[in-house]
């Protein structure tokens, strides 16, 4: 069989079926410097000037290093940009730095209100009207890649509209009103989510960093978020993911719950995560992504290539189904690593993984 | 009248079931009964928020109630500090403190400024989303002993390495510590730092631990 395209083996691997090597890829943040370099963008121009420089910086990004997946977007502030905050773009910085909101309008629990209509519109107003535009770009300008979007859980995009020790201090003192308003972030991202798969995402990616356990009880997880991470991603088509980034030790078997309950595809960590302990608790059919340091091994300048391989074959050593990072890719990766990162994942082991097949 | 244990028992319980009025009601009888305020903060407030550490330690407590516990924490100290005298035999040293540009987030860098609080440093808190060149500037002008800076996301923490650089170049005595969920001890190794702190919760875990240390100092 001639090698599978990128789309085609990003296709077979979430329905778990063979495929003809690893796949290279991410369901997160993914926008690298030397292919913003080569299109002539600046960083900051990349997020809100135009879907086509959204487009253009994630295809450039997944082909100049022969990743499996586009990703769009970038940044965490669309929906709080599109619910009235400002955001910051550090124009002026010489450095990469993501979009961010200095200042959130809310400042209180009891002043967060969503309105139906909000809901309704939020995909019509700006920014949020450049990333459906976006996709499809990459559709028609890179068919052969697959295109994944992503959504911040309701704890974590909270946290982007109202300061999160409001809201974790909220979960004990205001219990009501934090499960209302999670309720009703939770109805905003399966609404966002859905026009993303509607305009051509091919898979999306539903990520809840604020809520490892580091930061919350696995109690309050289990009694207040995993139900809504279910239903939202119960709302989505598949193929979905689920990701938290932290102490996910205590939450593996939750997680992954909320992944099997919704229909959903696979479950990613971060490296605080121990993936062959996941792997124990989950099983052979459990999709299990991530873990690999983002910073360490492709950005880090005294890594060298040979330490870079290295840690790439100890992540696939671990029994990841995919190479996936464990969280957003930073952009200022040194092209010589990356490049040897990429070629390690795909010659290393070229037997199937715990969950998915060779062909 | 409430005996001086009577009433760091009830500040330092207060503190562990981030009980507020408790707190307040007990810092002003420390004052009005004309007991040493750095003692009510040592032996209650901070003798609290050490049981609080253990908790989080054994997983009991997570962050959100620490932060109660650390708002009632302070309700202490802003009735008690005003009343401890500058050569009362707290710490005399500065801390510039302040998560890097590019995050706002701070719930980790408050919990830390909460522990140099506690133990009496004067602390110059830049805020969130510092730009670089602010935590060297204000090292300089306060000639601080200890820079604090965090980073919530793999995406900021790398401002840290150059703050570092240029801080270390014009004064290599200052110790830098480093901290939030992307910082490992590698990466605070690579970047030159002298310590490190991985979460908000982990930052408490340290700070508490120093000052344990310090009330040990204290009591000598």
């Amino acid at each position: 069989m001639a090698e599978l395209s990128p789309i085609e083996r990003v296709t077979r691997f979430f329905n778990r079926e063979p495929v003809d090597k690893m796949p290279f890829f991410t369901g997160m943040g993914m926008v690298l410097a030397p292919a913003i370099k080569k299109l002539g963008y600046n960083f900051p121009s990349i997020h809100r000037e135009s879907a086509e420089k959204l487009a253009w910086a994630g295809i450039e990004s997944a082909r100049m290093f022969n990743l499996d997946a586009i990703v769009i977007p970038f940044d965490m502030c669309w929906e709080s940009e599109a619910l009235g905050n400002k955001i910051s773009l550090y124009e002026e910085s010489e450095d990469i730095l993501y979009p961010t909101i200095p200042t959130k309008n809310w400042t209180e629990l009891d002043q967060v209100e969503i309105t139906q209509a909000q809901i309704d519109t939020i995909m019509d107003t700006f920014p949020m009207t450049l990333i459906p535009d976006a996709i499809k770009i990459c559709k028609k300008e890179a068919p052969e890649l697959p295109v994944g979007a992503w959504q911040l859980g309701p704890f974590t995009q909270c946290g982007q509209t109202i300061e999160l020790d409001k809201v974790l201090k909220g979960v004990f003192k205001q219990k009501e009103k934090v499960n209302e308003i999670l309720d009703s972030f939770s109805d905003l991202i399966i609404e966002i989510g859905k026009s993303l798969q509607a305009a051509g995402a091919d898979f999306i990616t539903l990520r809840e960093p604020g809520v490892a356990a580091d930061l919350l009880s696995p109690k309050t997880f289990k009694e207040v978020i995993a139900p809504r991470l279910t239903r939202i991603l119960g709302g989505w088509k598949s193929p979905k993911v689920l990701h938290i980034c932290g102490s996910t030790d205590p939450l593996t078997e939750m997680m992954w719950k909320c992944v099997t309950d919704s229909g959903g595809q696979a479950i990613s960590f971060d490296i605080k995560n121990n993936i062959p302990e996941s792997r124990k608790k989950l099983g052979n059919d459990a999709l299990i992504v991530g873990n690999y340091d983002v910073f360490a091994l492709p950005c880090a300048e005294e890594t060298t290539v040979e330490m870079a391989i290295e840690g790439m074959k100890a992540n696939i050593d671990l029994g990841v189904d995919a190479v996936w990072p464990g969280c957003d890719l930073w952009p200022d990766i040194k092209e010589e690593n990356f490049r040897a990162m990429e070629k390690t994942a795909r010659e290393y082991k070229v037997g199937p993984t715990a969950a998915v097949g060779r062909i | 009248m409430a005996t001086k244990e009577e009433l760091f028992e009830k500040l330092k319980q207060g503190v562990i079931d981030f009980e507020e009025e408790p707190v307040i009601e007990a810092s002003q009888q420390v004052l009005d009964e004309g007991y040493v305020p750095l003692e009510a903060i040592m032996d209650g407030l901070a003798a609290g928020m050490q049981v609080v550490g253990e908790l989080y330690e054994k997983n009991e407590y997570f962050v959100p109630e620490v932060l109660m516990c650390a708002d009632a924490l302070y309700k202490g100290l802003a009735i008690l500090r005003p009343h401890v005298p500058k050569d009362g035999g707290g710490v005399n040293a500065q801390v510039v403190i302040g998560s890097i540009q590019g995050d706002v987030h701070d719930i980790g860098k408050n919990l830390v400024k909460m522990m140099f609080d506690v133990a009496g440093w004067d602390v110059h808190d830049l805020g969130r989303d510092v730009p670089l060149e602010n935590f060297v500037e204000e090292q300089l002008r306060t000639d601080s002993e200890v820079v604090a800076m965090s980073a919530m996301m793999t995406t900021t923490m790398l401002g840290m390495k150059k703050v570092i650089k240029m801080i270390k170049e014009k004064n290599p005595d200052v110790a830098i510590m480093l901290g939030g969920a992307p910082v490992t001890k590698d990466v605070a190794n690579l970047f030159g730092a002298d310590g490190y702190a991985e979460s908000a919760g982990n930052a408490v875990v340290e700070g508490i631990k120093m000052i344990g240390r310090l009330r040990d100092m204290q009591a000598k």
